[in-house]
């Protein structure tokens, strides 16, 4: 970090993908699949490669792929104009961070370096357009270090509202999207039509109803689905395109309404925290091998945000309702209601036991949240516990220890 | 830069070349502390006066509106930031930390809410509870989540100003128009919550006021551009800001500007600049270590190198900049004032102000303070040196610490890395590779 002299390119040589898992254009590989098993194969290869692999078998047709930092975009709008919109969850534990950490500074999430470090070193070469929603400050900033050192890259800051009551808010975010809206035209070089938008917006309601009955599924009999499949399940929901990912869905409830697996005597319990960094598969495997059914979660919030946007002659204006009067309570939007009440609710919804607060290292509106949920369980006396992870963490045993102590804690109580 | 220290060992810098002569204006600098005694008396003296008291935060604050409706304003920053001078801050944090707020949430958080669970007691005086907590949304995001805690906290009503990003030179019509609407939704919740009308003619006096104000401090910070600079534009504004974040809209802010303006036009005439030998103008980008403050200055001053110019003092609005508000225009004045925060703009604006700040103020080089409080202000500030460097051929050297938190102030680290800077600037300009206040 010296001041004077820097002999470093501000931007590396291409180097290439350093990962290799060549999905055909059709994605055949998903089509052709037909077990549970082989869908959750085909979900770990593609979420362990940090180059993105759908993105690059969609472009090699010609189309584009759109990155959607998360936590929420209205990818009903990618769609419609023709791109596969594609939800960025870092570079998980495979990424070594050289060059981010120079730009970003010292006290940030991973999740912003990795996806930084994955841009530098051309694993995101398939994108032609990236958008970061303001779900935080880092997210924001992000885009404008996006913008200079990939100039190539079309980028949008999404100015996602905060005022909830004001008459203005939809208006304003109707605006909001049709700025960003141009520039997905100039790098589709098509026009956004509203037939176009109505039938995505129907695409997305439907993905989002066979997850939600997926969903219901695990948070009633979870011993039905280990919690690594149904995430990677879900977790491919933001990397496939989503009539394909549907129908996945469609075999996925089958074979698992068809299974046969024994209750095991677990606790059941509320994750609340990773709803942006996503912690490694070996943490979410870890909670469920010490005595836990997660039976609701804040992974992968991207399908969970808004409900079927309501009715509304302008599709555009239905996406902006649809967010802006959500009732969902989390942390990077203004709560609907007070936390500590909404957190019971929460714990009483998915017939929890227990909370897990796994919030990534650095992510400040989940640690603020922390403290105000922290009153409203113990009011209740729900027992909980508070870890912070990090995207490459490797080791567990510190953590492994933690859970299996709060597990026999409430076993024994 | 995250080692602990002892608190209050860093060693007393050399007597400013005017604490009593040329460091500080002497008039201004009694002044300013005069408004602030009397801004903690009568905070302290809110209740007791039967005065409804509003929390808001710096940027893109309503302060003329919620005046106008009778409320006391208590801005926690502002609280903080002078609990941090008084090294008073690391109480307050400590015990936040202790109520389960996490080793990376922000410091004002922390202080604040420590604070405020300690009974509410600064070295200044008592802050009392509030009645109304308005969250202006304008460039940061921890400022929803602190006052979604403040609120729970206190059991008082919270109302939020969305104010978007700014992504362009100036306001777009869609942006300021859900602002305005914004505005007339909040006059009415304040004329429904107090029982009072809304008199649009007395709030472009107060805008009239602000004005004043906002020029008058526009014109200090001008002063900067001179050679040498009669002022010390980031460890000076410090205190300079009080008036134009806090007293806003009444003429004591106004005056305020007219009384220290006078003094650097007595320093011009009479030569005593706060740095006697003006060696460097560099341009400062971020949040000072007031828990430090004037050992990091002095690690300035003894190299010679005066901040010409600095982003920090714009983060209640880029008035430099054209985001004056105008009573003519009451409430789009608002909306503009409020997008212009500094740390609302995007990056590629701030590159743009920062590279305009360079040419306008002959700054030789740039020093980035990144904390780690604030995400909005820094994430991203390693990217600026890099541009600073090699896409605008300017000395840049980025430091780390915090504004609040003394743990995280590494005196020695923090000496030894501005001293190899400026010791390079030296060497280059001996080398006749600087060209003195042309660090292009």
């Amino acid at each position: 970090m010296s001041g004077l002299v820097s002999i470093e390119p501000s931007v590396p040589e291409p180097s290439g993908p350093s990962t290799s898992v060549e999905l055909s254009e059709d994605f055949r590989e998903f089509t052709d699949a037909r077990t549970l098993a082989e869908i959750v194969r085909w979900s770990r290869e593609v979420v362990s490669d940090p180059g993105y692999p759908t993105a690059r078998a969609w472009g090699r047709s010609g189309r584009g792929a759109v990155g959607c930092f998360p936590v929420y975009t209205p990818q009903e709008i990618v769609h419609a104009l023709g791109l596969l919109p594609v939800a960025l969850h870092g570079g998980g534990e495979n990424v070594e961070i050289s060059h981010a950490d120079a730009a970003l500074g010292s006290f940030l999430c991973s999740i912003s370096k990795s996806t930084l470090e994955l841009a530098l070193t051309h694993q995101l070469d398939a994108f032609r357009a990236v958008v970061f929603p303001y779900i935080c400050d880092v997210s924001r900033n992000l885009e404008g270090i996006f913008s200079r050192l990939l100039p190539t890259v079309s980028t949008h800051m999404l100015h996602l509202p905060q005022n909830f009551t004001s008459a203005g808010s939809v208006p304003f975010l109707v605006a909001e999207y049709r700025r960003w809206v141009e520039k997905l035209e100039k790098v589709s070089g098509t026009r956004l039509t509203d037939d176009a938008l109505r039938a995505s917006i129907e695409t997305f309601a439907r993905q989002r109803e066979a997850l939600a009955e997926l969903a219901r599924l695990r948070m009633n009999e979870p011993w039905r689905i280990d919690l690594s499949e149904y995430y990677l399940v879900r977790r491919l929901g933001g990397l496939l395109p989503r009539e394909l990912h549907t129908s996945l869905l469609g075999r996925v409830l089958e074979e698992v309404r068809g299974r046969q697996r024994k209750r095991r005597d677990a606790i059941r319990l509320l994750v609340v925290g990773p709803f942006c960094e996503q912690p490694t598969l070996d943490l979410i495997n870890l909670l469920e091998e010490v005595g836990f059914y997660v039976v609701g979660d804040e992974f992968l919030m991207l399908h969970e945000w808004c409900e079927r946007p309501p009715p509304d002659d302008d599709p555009l204006r239905a996406l902006a309702r649809a967010y802006v009067e959500t009732p969902r309570d989390i942390g990077v939007r203004r709560a609907p209601s007070q936390k500590g009440t909404s957190i019971v609710e929460r714990v009483r919804s998915a017939k929890a036991e227990s909370v897990l607060f796994l919030t990534a290292k650095f992510c400040e509106p989940a640690l603020e949240d922390v403290v105000l949920y922290r009153r409203g369980l113990e009011k209740e006396k729900i027992p909980y516990l508070h870890l912070e992870f990090e995207e490459r963490s490797t080791a567990y045993e510190q953590t492994r220890l933690q859970l299996e102590t709060f597990a026999e804690s409430i076993f024994f109580e | 830069m995250s080692e602990t220290v002892p608190r209050n060992t860093a060693p007393s810098p050399p007597r400013a070349a005017g604490e009593g002569s040329r460091g500080f204006l002497e008039e201004g600098r009694k002044l300013q502390r005069d408004l602030v005694e009397e801004y903690y008396r009568n905070l302290a003296t809110a209740k007791e006066r039967g005065q409804p008291v509003a929390y808001m935060l710096v940027g893109g604050n309503l302060t003329e509106i919620v005046r106008s409706f009778g409320y006391e304003v208590v801005f926690p920053e502002i609280i903080g930031l002078n609990c941090a001078i008084k090294h008073a801050s690391l109480d307050n944090i400590v015990h936040a930390e202790s109520m389960g707020y996490g080793l990376d949430v922000c410091g004002y958080v922390k202080n604040d809410i420590g604070l405020q669970d300690l009974g509410g007691s600064t070295p200044f005086g008592k802050v009392p509870r509030p009645d109304l907590l308005v969250c202006s949304f304008s460039g940061c995001y921890i400022y929803v989540k602190w006052w979604e805690a403040l609120a729970e906290s206190y059991g008082a009503p919270m109302t939020t100003f969305d104010v978007p990003y700014m992504r362009s030179d100036r306001p777009w019509r869609e942006d300021v128009d859900y602002m305005v609407s914004q505005l007339w939704e909040f006059v009415h919740y304040l004329e429904k919550a107090t029982d009072h009308s809304f008199d649009m003619d007395a709030l472009r006096k107060v805008l009239a006021e602000s004005r004043r104000a906002e020029e008058g401090w526009v014109k200090w910070l001008d002063a900067g551009r001179l050679r040498p600079s009669p002022i010390e534009a980031y460890f000076e504004a410090i205190f300079y800001m009080f008036p134009i974040n806090v007293l806003r809209g009444t003429a004591r802010a106004g005056d305020f500007y007219d009384v220290v303006n006078a003094e650097v036009e007595r320093r011009v005439r009479d030569g005593t600049n706060p740095v006697p030998e003006e060696k460097f103008r560099v341009l400062v980008e971020g949040v000072p270590p007031y828990t430090h403050y004037r050992t990091f200055w002095d690690y300035f001053r003894r190299w010679g190198a005066v901040s010409v110019v600095a982003t920090y003092p714009k983060v209640g609005g880029l008035f430099d900049r054209g985001f004056l508000h105008d009573p003519s225009r009451p409430f789009e004045s608002i909306a503009e004032y409020s997008l212009g925060a500094y740390v609302n703009q995007s990056w590629e604006q701030r590159r743009r102000i920062i590279a305009d700040y360079v040419d306008q103020y002959s700054a030789d080089a740039v020093v980035i303070h990144g904390i780690k409080s604030c995400r909005s202000f820094t994430a991203g500030q390693g990217d600026l040196r890099d541009w600073l460097i090699h896409e605008r051929n300017v000395p840049t050297l980025y430091v780390e610490s915090d504004h609040e938190d003394p743990r995280y102030f590494s005196p020695a680290q923090m000496r030894n890395r501005l001293d190899a800077f400026f010791e390079a600037l030296e060497q280059r300009r001996a080398a006749g590779s600087l060209a003195p206040g042309a660090g292009r």
